[in-house]
C-alpha cells in the first residue's frame, strides 16, 4: 500500500527544531489573522448568507435580507448575470467580488443559476484564530494516490458556496499507529483559474478544542509527483467565524480516529 | 551563478544590520526578484524609479513591463499596490536587498507568496537550440486531459515564450535554462504563472505552476504542423439567419445598437474585449490599424467592453483610460461585467463564448460570417503574423463583397 510517511522520521532528527512553527506556516497564519481582521469581507463579519433563487428583497426590516440603512432594492439572477435593481437604476454585480452597499459590503458568489449572496456588516471584532503547539509529528509526505475514474461532486467549499469540486484522489496517513485513508478533492477557487487539493476531516478533538462539524487541510506540492500533509495547516470552515455560513457535511470516510491535536482550534461561545 | 548569491543575500536579511542599512533606503533602480511558490522560484524584475513621494514601478517579465498602481516608502519599508487586481507588496529593503510578501486577496483568505530581490539585472540565458520552437503538450489534471501549444524562443532578455490553449494564450512567458532544463514565469500582479520542464530526448516533461500551490503535470513532442488546438474559428459558433444584435451605452451613455446608420451597409468588426485582459491590450494595435487601413474603404469597428466593476462610473474611467492609450478611434460601449458566462448572455446569438478577446467579422448585411476566439500576440510569433494577415484576408473579401 502506497501511504505517505512521517516527515519527522524521514528527514529530521532535531524534533526541538521541528517544534518551533516554520517560517512560511508563521507567514501564513499572520496574514490570514490580518484578513480577518480588517477585510471589509471577513468571515467574522458575515450577517447573512443565503442563495438567491428567484430573487431577494433588500433594505428595509420585513424583506428578505434586513439591511438598516439600504434602501429598498432587488437582487436578481439570470443565469450568470447578477443584478443590482434599485432605486438608482440596474447594475449587474461582478460575481466573487466585494461591492459596498450602504455601510453593508456584499459578495455574489456560487455559479450561474446558483447564485449565493454573503452579506458583511462592519463591527468591532477583535477575534482571533487560536492553535494548537506547532507539532512535528502530524507531518506527512508522500504520493497522492488518483481516483480510477475522477467523478466531479458538487459540495460545499470552506466558505459555505457550492462548487463543483473533482475527487483527485486519496493519500494513505499512518496517524496514531492506525493508516487511514483520506479522500482528496481538488475545489477551485473561482476568478483566479487556481484550486487547491482539500481534505475535510473529522478526528477526535471535534467538539473538544477544534469545530465540531470538522476542518479543512490542504495539500502542499513537496516536490514532483509528491505532496505534504501538514495537521498544523488544518483550519476551520468558515462556519466556525459565524453561523451566517453554511457549514460543509462531513465528507465520507476521512474520519481519523485518534485526536489530531495541531491547527487550528475552536471554542464554543 | 547570479541566483545563488542572491539567495544568500535573502537568507541573510536580518541577520545584522550592515552599514548600508543605516542609509535612507533608495528604492529607485532595477531588482531582480524572486516569488517563492512550492515548486520553486518565480522570477521577475522590478523596475522602481523617482524618489521621495513621486515613486512609480514596473513589473517586468523580461522586456515586457506593466506598470503598477502605486509606489509608497515609508523608512525602510516598500508598499506597492496593483490596485487593479486588488494585490500589493510589502517588502523591507536593507541595503541592496529587499524581502517581504506579495498578497492577493480573494473571498477565502490572502493568497500569500514571500518576495525577496537583490539590487541589479537577470543575466541574460539562452536555451539551446533543440529547447526552441513549437511543441505540442498535454496537460494533465486529475486524469483529464487538455491541449497546449507551447512557442519557445531567445530573446534580447534570455530566453521567452509564450503558450496557448484552445481559449488563447496565457501572456508573455520568460525566464531562463540552464543545461537540459528551463523555468519560464509570467506575473502580472495577479496571475503567477510559472512553467518549468526538462528535455527528456524528444520529449519535453514540466510542470505548469499556477499561483503558490497548483501544479499541472505536462509532456511535449514537437509540433508537426498538424492542428493541435482547436482553431479559433472553431470554438464559438454564431446564428447566421439574422443580423447579429447589440444595443448596449457608450462612454457617455448614449445607446449604440447595430441598427445605427453608421454599421448599415458596412463590414463590422465587433471586438469583445476587456481593458483588465492582458491578451486585449495586445490586440488593440493592431485593430487601430485595421480602422485606420480599411475605414475609408467600409469597415467599422465596435468595442463591446466587460468591465470589472458593473459600476458605469468606474467602468468608464477605464475604458476611457484605454481609449487614450491606445488612441482607439472607433466607439467603445460599456457591454457588461468581465466573467465569461454573464458575458455569453449579453450575447445570445453566440454559442460557445469562451474567450477575451472574441472577434465578431459580420458582412455587409449585417450577419455573422466569421467568429474568431482568442488573439494570439507578438510573443506567439509566426502564429500572431498568420492571424493578423488572416484578418486582413477576411475584411478585404467582406468588403469586396456587394
Amino acid at each position: 500500500m502506497i501511504r505517505l510517511a512521517p516527515l519527522a522520521a524521514l528527514c529530521l532528527s532535531s524534533t526541538t527544531l521541528l517544534a518551533q512553527l516554520p517560517a512560511d506556516l508563521a507567514r501564513e497564519r499572520a496574514a490570514y489573522a490580518e484578513w480577518l481582521a480588517t477585510a471589509a469581507n471577513s468571515p467574522y463579519l458575515a450577517v447573512a448568507q443565503q442563495p438567491i433563487g428567484p430573487g431577494l428583497r433588500i433594505g428595509p426590516a420585513g424583506s428578505d435580507l434586513p439591511l438598516e440603512g439600504v434602501p429598498e432594492q432587488r437582487i436578481t439572477q439570470q443565469g450568470a448575470i447578477v443584478a443590482l435593481e434599485g432605486p438608482g437604476g440596474r447594475r449587474v454585480l461582478p460575481r466573487h467580488r466585494p461591492v459596498t452597499l450602504g455601510r453593508f459590503t456584499v459578495v455574489a458568489g456560487g455559479t450561474p443559476g446558483r447564485g449565493v449572496l454573503a452579506v458583511f456588516a462592519p463591527r468591532e471584532h477583535r477575534e482571533t484564530p487560536a492553535y494548537y503547539p506547532h507539532s512535528p509529528t502530524v507531518v506527512f509526505e508522500g504520493p497522492l494516490v488518483p481516483a480510477d475514474t475522477p467523478r466531479t461532486l458538487r459540495i460545499l467549499a470552506p466558505d459555505g458556496v457550492d462548487v463543483e469540486a473533482t475527487e483527485a484522489g486519496t493519500v494513505v496517513v499512518p496517524i496514531g499507529g492506525v493508516a487511514t485513508s483520506l479522500r482528496v478533492m481538488r475545489i477551485p477557487d473561482p476568478g483566479t483559474g487556481e484550486s487547491e487539493l482539500e481534505i475535510f476531516f473529522r478526528d477526535g478533538t471535534n467538539g473538544r478544542g477544534t469545530y465540531p462539524a470538522g476542518r479543512f487541510v490542504s495539500l502542499v506540492p513537496a516536490g514532483p509527483g509528491r505532496w505534504r500533509l501538514d495537521f498544523n495547516r488544518a483550519r476551520n470552515p468558515f462556519c466556525a467565524y459565524s453561523t451566517a455560513y453554511a457549514c460543509p457535511a462531513p465528507w465520507r470516510g476521512n474520519a481519523i480516529p485518534i485526536p489530531v491535536e495541531a491547527g487550528e482550534r475552536y471554542e464554543a461561545k | 551563478m547570479r541566483l545563488i548569491s542572491l539567495l544568500l543575500a535573502g537568507s541573510l536579511l536580518g541577520a545584522t544590520a550592515s552599514p548600508a542599512s543605516r542609509a535612507p533606503a533608495a528604492p529607485a533602480g532595477s531588482w531582480r526578484a524572486v516569488l517563492d511558490l512550492a515548486g520553486g522560484p518565480l522570477r521577475f524584475t522590478l523596475e522602481i524609479t523617482g524618489a521621495g513621494t513621486r515613486l512609480a514601478g514596473r513589473i517586468c517579465n523580461g522586456e515586457r513591463c506593466e506598470p503598477v498602481s502605486g509606489v509608497r516608502l515609508r523608512g525602510d519599508s516598500l508598499d506597492i499596490e496593483i490596485a487593479d487586481y486588488a494585490a500589493t507588496i510589502r517588502a523591507r529593503i536593507d541595503g541592496d536587498s529587499l524581502s517581504g510578501l506579495y498578497r492577493n486577496v480573494g473571498n477565502r483568505g490572502p493568497r500569500v507568496i514571500p518576495i525577496r530581490a537583490a539590487r541589479g539585472r537577470w543575466p541574460v540565458e539562452r536555451a539551446p537550440a533543440g529547447m526552441l520552437g513549437r511543441w505540442d503538450a498535454t496537460f494533465t489534471t486529475d486524469g483529464r486531459t487538455s491541449p497546449r501549444v507551447i512557442e519557445l524562443r531567445n530573446g534580447p532578455r534570455g530566453m521567452e515564450g509564450t503558450f496557448i490553449a484552445n481559449t488563447g494564450d496565457y501572456g508573455h512567458f520568460w525566464g531562463r535554462a540552464a543545461a537540459d532544463s528551463f523555468s519560464l514565469s509570467h506575473f502580472d500582479g495577479s496571475f503567477v504563472y510559472m512553467i518549468t520542464g526538462r528535455l527528456d530526448g524528444d520529449t519535453l516533461r514540466g510542470i505548469f505552476h499556477a499561483g503558490l500551490r497548483t501544479q499541472t503535470l505536462w509532456t511535449a513532442v514537437r509540433s508537426t504542423g498538424r492542428q493541435h488546438l482547436r482553431r479559433p474559428t472553431e470554438m464559438t459558433q454564431a446564428d447566421t439567419t439574422a443580423p447579429f444584435r447589440f444595443a448596449f451605452p457608450d462612454l457617455s451613455g448614449r445607446m449604440v445598437t447595430n441598427e445605427d446608420p453608421r454599421f448599415r451597409g458596412k463590414v463590422v468588426l465587433v471586438d469583445v474585449f476587456g481593458t483588465w485582459c492582458p491578451t486585449c491590450h495586445e490586440a488593440a494595435p493592431m485593430l487601430t490599424r485595421l480602422w485606420r487601413d480599411y475605414h475609408a474603404r467600409g469597415l467599422e469597428i465596435v468595442g463591446l467592453a466587460y468591465e470589472v466593476s458593473g459600476d458605469s462610473a468606474v467602468d468608464g474611467a477605464l475604458v476611457r483610460r484605454y481609449r487614450e492609450k491606445f488612441a482607439v478611434p472607433f466607439p467603445l460601449l460599456l457591454a457588461g461585467i468581465n466573467d465569461v458566462e454573464a458575458a455569453a448572455q449579453t450575447l445570445p446569438q453566440l454559442t460557445g463564448f469562451t474567450s477575451f478577446p472574441t472577434s465578431i467579422f459580420l458582412g455587409r448585411d449585417g450577419r455573422v460570417r466569421r467568429v474568431h476566439a482568442g488573439f494570439y500576440g507578438p510573443s506567439t510569433g509566426t502564429m500572431h503574423e498568420a492571424q493578423v494577415a488572416d484578418f486582413r484576408r477576411m475584411i478585404e473579401q467582406l468588403l469586396d463583397e456587394r
